[in-house]
């Protein structure tokens, strides 16, 4: 999966551990595919406070809100979807009304294993009739894969009826080469190492998923020469500089950016062996590495990033 | 408040927080901390990092308590235990505890959506977490337990894991639902009104397969009712217990401090014991604006005699840079979490823990992770 199929795909899965930036590439792709021309939705899935709030900068609700020329944001939640599966399922509104004013029945249907799940993707699953692309910002890494895996679970557990018959759309929409799967990672070995192990797990629960694409945010260029990589280390080991606090502190700030450029590259060795080329990096923005300059300036800057990338493909 | 008196005083230490944010280590060094003033400690984790779970000499899986070999931290005079959650086994566990005879026990861990459930189902691992906990504190095993929550997108997630069983299991719901199975019959033939129209309709929504085996799960469940609401009611006191306390763990970036502020919010309208936040992995710099070339200039010059010449003037430039950028994030970072502890309450406390250099993957890297903790917080509102 590499940039060009992302932004083309219908459906795109934003992935990854929590703090890495889902939400903002997620907004990024949304903002792009829609300045294309392509009638674009970004979800967020049962979220309690969007965090896309403060990235496109209004709250989303369960029905799309037009943020952008042909930029939709939604939350996909489970009480409005379950309202909506059941309509779109059962026949008759006042059979529906009955279901739901049963306080017992409630519940029940919040406990039955799958259904939460399945219900949530049926809704993303038929936003994909209504959109050209459906980015959505996913779980973190072990919900994600519950959120994936559970078609699968329901399609054992019921052998027939609505939902069986869900489950089995759901899965043949997660098989479309259309479907696309990003990761989102950072240059640190925790972050890096839960990436490879939730592709790993995510390809055993849904084999159907292609291949993601893995976006290294916030990554550092190599800067430092070899020569001045020696001179930093001979300067750091000088006897004469000990208890010099403001010569350490410069070499403390010196070994900060070059442990950054050291990390990036070692991830993106790592993630180059698991993933081959689809390994997209892109650089830190502003001194916090991604979370200042303001969210539109950062959307703004990703989106050029991506099309940067996908021209490069283009011509390779 | 002092970290070691929270330490010393608490029974249960609950950290809570974003991903990513360094939660699993902070509770690990918060325990190897109490271990090392002489309590013995429990650490209940969900997922370390592979590396710090294999320098630790941790397990997998399979719910073993598992003690930490604390000589590397010859000064340590308690003891340092740990465990990895692994979800299933708590589940099978405390099926085994409840279930009031071997056919029932039997019968519900054969049941395939018992198997789904206690696997798939999102919202099990915070419940059997919360499970867990309840147990290892009731066993009086530890002088203090510390839990490292999952993470969760959404945050309320985890303080309501516990009522969403007890919820599933409501008896009103497992009645409504067992009537007709209990009677014998076919479901909705006896059924009048209303019930039967929206029985007939889950049978249609699900099949009638599912719908019966989900029936013989709920009376495989019936008899556990008693127990897991008993439970139920003994974790939400655990939690408002004045020995438990809530730490909130944040790195100092906006999104992650977001999490917090919510925290912060939601703990005190519950009302729970929340002594304050700890942030973990501030850039710190300690001196004003620096000229690389005054400070480093002549030593420079001197190390760099066999290099090419103009390698020390190069290095000298990016080492400015390097030094004015890790200022401009430092004031950036104080200024995040300083809105923040505007709005924190009089007497919670802020704990900063500076990011270490080294990756933290071993016992003395964890302890020196709680020798910050140990220094003065920042008190508000005084």
């Amino acid at each position: 999966m590499n940039v060009q199929e992302v932004l083309q795909s219908r459906l795109l899965l934003v992935t990854g551990k929590g703090g890495t930036g889902k939400t903002t590439l997620s907004a990024t792709v949304g903002r792009l595919s829609a300045q294309r021309g392509r009638r674009t939705i970004v979800c967020e899935v049962d979220t309690f406070r969007p965090a896309l709030t403060s990235v496109l900068g209004r709250k989303p609700g369960y029905a799309p809100t037009r943020v952008a020329p042909g930029l939709d944001i939604c939350n996909v939640t489970w009480r409005e979807a379950l309202v909506e599966w059941l309509g779109d399922t059962v026949p008759g509104k006042r059979i529906v009304k009955a279901i739901l004013d049963n306080r017992v029945v409630q519940p029940f249907l919040e406990a039955t294993p799958g259904l939460r799940e399945t219900v949530i993707l049926s809704r993303i699953v038929k936003l994909c009739d209504q959109y050209d692309q459906v980015v959505v910002d996913m779980p973190a890494s072990g919900h994600a894969i519950s959120l994936l895996g559970v078609p699968g679970v329901a399609m054992n557990l019921m052998r027939a009826g609505p939902i069986r018959d869900r489950a089995q759309q759901i899965k043949a929409r997660l098989s479309r080469r259309d479907t696309a799967l990003v990761i989102v990672a950072l240059p640190e070995e925790m972050v890096v190492n839960e990436t490879v192990e939730l592709w790993e797990r995510l390809h055993q629960e849904v084999p159907q998923l292609q291949r993601p694409m893995v976006v290294l945010n916030r990554s550092a260029v190599p800067s430092l020469s070899k020569d001045e990589t020696a001179l930093l280390g001979r300067l750091d080991a000088d006897p004469e500089l000990i208890g010099n606090a403001a010569a350490r502190e410069l070499l403390v700030a010196g070994r900060w950016e070059a442990g950054l450029e050291r990390g990036t590259a070692e991830a993106l060795e790592r993630l180059g062996a698991e993933f081959g080329s689809n390994v997209v990096h892109f650089a830190r923005l502003g001194a916090l590495g991604g979370f200042d300059g303001g969210p539109e300036r950062i959307v703004q800057q990703l989106a050029a990033a991506l099309a940067r990338q996908e021209l490069a493909e283009r011509q390779a | 408040m002092k970290i070691q008196q929270l330490l010393s005083e608490k029974d249960l230490i609950i950290c809570v927080g974003s991903g990513g944010v360094g939660k699993t280590t902070t509770a690990a060094a918060i325990g190897l901390q109490a271990a090392r003033d002489g309590r013995k400690v429990l650490v209940l984790t969900i997922d370390p990092a592979k590396r710090l779970a294999n320098s630790l000499g941790l397990k997998r899986f399979g719910n073993d308590e598992t003690q930490i070999d604390l000589t590397p931290l010859p000064d340590a005079t308690g003891e340092l235990w740990a465990m990895m959650l692994d979800n299933q086994k708590t589940f099978d566990d405390l099926i085994e505890k409840l279930a009031p005879d071997e056919e029932a026990r039997a019968n519900i861990l054969s049941n395939r959506i018992y198997r789904a459930t206690a696997d798939n189902i999102s919202g099990s691992q915070e419940y059997m977490a919360t499970e867990k906990l309840y147990d290892v504190v009731h066993s009086g095993r530890y002088d203090l337990v510390v839990l490292d929550t999952p993470p969760v997108k959404n945050a309320l997630d985890f303080l309501e894991a516990p009522g969403r069983l007890a919820r599933f299991l409501d008896k009103r719901v497992m009645k409504w639902f067992l009537q007709p199975y209990d009677e014998g019959r076919v479901f909705g033939k006896l059924l009048m009104g209303t019930s039967a129209v929206v029985f007939r309709l889950l049978g249609y929504i699900f099949g009638r397969e599912f719908l019966a085996e989900l029936a013989e799960y709920f009376h495989h469940f019936r008899d556990l009712y008693e127990g897991f609401a008993a439970r139920h009611q003994a974790v939400i006191d655990l939690f408002g217990d004045r020995r438990t306390a809530f730490l909130i763990v944040s790195a100092p970036n906006g999104p992650s401090l977001e999490v917090a502020e919510f925290f912060l919010d939601e703990l005190g309208r519950r009302r729970m014991h929340n002594p304050g936040m700890i942030v973990n992995q501030r850039h710190v710099t300690d001196s004003g604006a620096l000229k690389a070339k005054d400070v480093l200039g002549e030593r420079a010059a001197a190390l760099a005699a066999d290099l090419p010449a103009h390698t020390a003037g190069q290095l000298l430039a990016r080492l400015g840079a390097s030094h004015r950028r890790l200022r401009e994030l430092s004031a950036v970072e104080d200024g995040l979490v300083g809105a923040l502890m505007r709005r924190m309450r009089h007497g919670q406390a802020v704990w900063s823990v500076p990011r270490l250099e080294e990756d933290v993957h071993d016992l003395p890297s964890l302890g020196r992770i709680g020798e910050h903790l140990c220094d003065d917080p920042e008190l508000i509102g005084r």
